[in-house]
């Protein structure tokens, strides 16, 4: 049984409790917050009563041998650090640190202490991005180079909502280097690295704020991201991050030299687009109707996930955690390799420097 | 405008009053009952994201600009907290964590606050009485039989993480932190539980009378009585709860009178406001409903929300009457808006608002 202890006890942390109480192996062994009665009620609703608001006293007191950290991002470092150093596994909630540098410094404490460390980028474990990452490993995409095109779409909602976040500048989000991207785009750029070379990796940016949040007298927030991002052996990616496309779309296509893929998260759907192309009229026709049978097949695989209980909302962290700690109990490698945290990192870095510091292109 | 010590009330007209939550619904009404009394200097904590409109209209409205002091602050913040209660005596609280889903952030914005708030009011050792504003959402009635009265001797939810209902947990815990306060501290405290509070500045139909979720309305109430209270009585009644002596750790439940039934309230509504269409689920069925959802949820290790549970069904939808003697014998209060007047200017209100 894996006794697991929780740094951070908000929203998100609700989330992780949940998972890991549902977990076979686990226990929630103990929460720490530096409010007592925030950690004391994660623990009254969750763990096995123990709560503290000294990180030092809880690492010695309760002796976890994970620790989730679910504070907000500028605490990361310094927490997993300490963590690390008691001799304890760290599941880190992203943004997985402020900079890249922090990332490799953690990673390498890890490595050192012979430790495990993942980041909790959850939704490249869904159903359909696990089945997206068996296609790519059974060669369906054909050999890179591949191209990625990722749209990831956060609705803030309507004027009242947006004017309300604008003027919450207490709220830790404001004081990341990247603000709001910075803190939403981490799941979008995982995907993308994922599939990339982790050598001579560039990276484009555009950043704006957008009209509607001029409009509210808004023009330091950069809400609008365009980027490209190429990698050493020429695989590319664009990646769109945007407040105001409607739908709000969160979609990932990859195609390859022979195929491509469609992962539509929002409909929870995973497309195979065959590279073949059909001759004359054909190619209006029969490929509609091979789209309409497998988004039947994957309505149909919805259910059956539905009907097995394996279909929650936050199905994809409930994967990662069990992945993780499985890695701990068999000294396997951790779900996310330490090289896409740390190519996370460095995009998300470069990212931010181009929109925060004018800068249009930097190598990563 | 009475002036000078012509009631028996705990503080002077002079001494400084602190309304936490006053650009809120209910607190903007307590400000301008406040002034209507004649209080002087009142201090009206507000939030960086508040919507100061309404509470400037209340205020406005009863000529009490150069009384009432409009102050930012977060009340997750010790020192913010030390500041706003410096040389407070009275203080009406009624900020707190509505409208969201994670447990965790109702209780941080319920419970940590008020402690937050009832920490720094010990350290100046100036305040007379905290009005905590609680609510009828922390009250169990599992355990009593349909058609009873239900009243402050009531229980309280034991479980409330169990209802699902993130609003009810950080209530449940706030009282259970000032009602501890008050027993371990001497903490000087009064605990209103206002019902459903309705009024122009909410355009809303409560949940007691049923639920659009499924894309038509549900009345689950039937004959059910609404435990409402118009904003305005409300507001007086809270106010007296901190004003009239000897009251600390009292608990008031604030309802008005003639309170109509969920199926009258509907009728009106539709009448006076819109029309639309809705299903009657009778009592057996809600109650089935919310058991087999319940269980469900369980089943599907949570795919399904637990939204409708049978401690839902109890404290919502089952038939129960409301009694509001204490709060009147005890403190003098009466509902001067007739639930009729009060439901005429709501739906008015509402009207308007779809229109707009």
């Amino acid at each position: 049984m894996i006794k697991v202890a929780i740094i951070g006890c908000g929203k998100i942390a609700e989330s992780h409790a949940d998972v890991i109480k549902s977990i076979k192996n686990a226990r929630l062994a103990a929460t720490c917050d530096r409010e007592i009665l925030m950690a004391r009620q994660l623990a009254e609703r969750y763990g096995e009563g123990a709560y503290y608001d000294d990180l030092s006293l809880m690492l010695d007191n309760a002796r976890p041998e994970v620790v989730h950290i679910t504070t907000p991002p500028q605490s990361h470092f310094e927490i997993a650090r300490t963590c690390l150093n008691a001799g304890c596994h760290v599941f880190v909630e992203k943004p997985f640190t402020v900079n890249g540098d922090e990332a490799t410094e953690l990673i390498n404490l890890a490595v050192s202490k012979n430790l495990k460390i993942t980041v909790g980028t959850d939704e490249q474990f869904s159903h359909i991005a696990v089945e997206m990452r068996r296609l790519v490993a059974e060669g369906w995409l054909g050999d890179p180079p591949y191209h990625m095109d990722c749209y990831y779409c956060y609705d803030l909602g309507d004027e009242r909502y947006a004017r309300a976040f604008l003027k919450n500048r207490s709220h830790w989000l404001w004081q990341l280097p990247g603000q709001l991207i910075q803190n939403i785009i981490p799941h979008a750029v995982m995907k993308i690295c994922e599939f990339l070379s982790y050598e001579g990796v560039d990276v484009q940016a555009l950043g704006f704020t957008s009209d509607f949040l001029r409009r509210l007298d808004e023009s330091h927030l950069k809400d609008e991201l365009r980027a490209i991002i190429k990698d050493g052996k020429q695989s590319t990616a664009y990646l769109t991050f945007s407040t105001q496309i409607r739908p709000p779309i969160r979609q990932f296509s990859i195609f390859g030299t022979k195929n491509g893929l469609i992962l539509d998260q929002d409909h929870h759907a995973l497309l195979k687009i065959p590279g073949v192309q059909h001759k004359s009229y054909v190619e209006k026709t029969v490929p509609l109707n091979n789209l309409a049978r497998q988004y039947r097949k994957n309505m149909f695989t919805n259910i059956r996930l539905f009907l097995k209980r394996q279909f929650q909302m936050k199905r994809g962290l409930y994967n990662l955690i069990d992945l993780f700690y499985k890695s701990i109990e068999n000294d396997a490698e951790p779900p996310i390799p330490y090289e896409q945290i740390l190519m996370c990192s460095r995009v998300i870095d470069s990212v931010v420097r181009q929109l925060y510091s004018g800068q249009q292109k930097t190598r990563s | 405008m009475e002036t000078g010590l012509s009631k028996n009330f705990i503080i002077n007209y002079d001494e400084p009053i602190l309304v936490t939550g006053s650009a809120g619904f209910i607190g903007r009404y307590v400000v301008g009952q406040l002034l209507k009394k004649g209080f002087n200097k009142i201090r009206c904590l507000v939030r960086e994201t508040s919507n100061l409109e309404g509470l400037e209209k209340i205020i406005d409205l009863e000529g009490g600009r150069s009384k009432c002091e409009l102050i930012q602050g977060n009340l997750l913040l010790p020192d913010d907290c030390r500041n706003i209660t410096e040389g407070i005596k009275l203080i009406y609280h009624l900020a707190a964590g509505t409208g969201s889903k994670s447990f965790s952030e109702a209780y941080l914005n319920s419970v940590v606050a008020t402690k937050n708030l009832m920490e720094a009011s010990l350290e100046h050792g100036a305040l007379k009485r905290l009005v905590n504003v609680s609510s009828f959402a922390v009250y169990t009635n599992m355990k009593k039989k349909t058609g009873r009265n239900l009243d402050e001797t009531c229980p309280v939810e034991t479980s409330p993480e169990t209802r699902a209902e993130a609003y009810c947990y950080g209530k449940v815990r706030q009282d259970e932190l000032v009602i501890a306060y008050g027993r371990e501290k001497g903490f000087p405290y009064v605990i209103v539980r206002p019902g459903s509070v309705y009024g122009p500045g909410k355009a809303f139909i409560p949940g007691r009378v049923g639920v659009d979720t499924f894309g038509f309305f549900l009345h689950l109430g039937g004959s059910t009585p609404l435990p409402l209270t118009y904003v305005e009585n409300c507001a007086e009644a809270i106010v007296l709860a901190g004003l009239v002596p000897c009251l600390e750790g009292e608990v008031f439940n604030i309802v008005d009178d003639d309170l109509p039934s969920s199926r009258e309230f509907l009728r009106l509504y539709k009448r006076m406001v819109r029309k639309f269409r809705s299903v009657y689920i009778p009592k057996i069925l809600s109650y089935s409903f919310c058991f087999f959802w319940e269980k469900f949820s369980r089943w599907s290790r949570g795919q399904v929300p637990p939204v409708f549970t049978r401690r839902e069904w109890h404290a919502y939808w089952k038939k129960t009457y409301y009694a509001n003697g204490k709060i009147k014998k005890m403190t003098g209060w009466k509902p001067d808006i007739k639930t009729e007047d009060g439901l005429r200017t709501f739906f008015e209100y509402c009207r308007q608002s779809i229109k707009i």
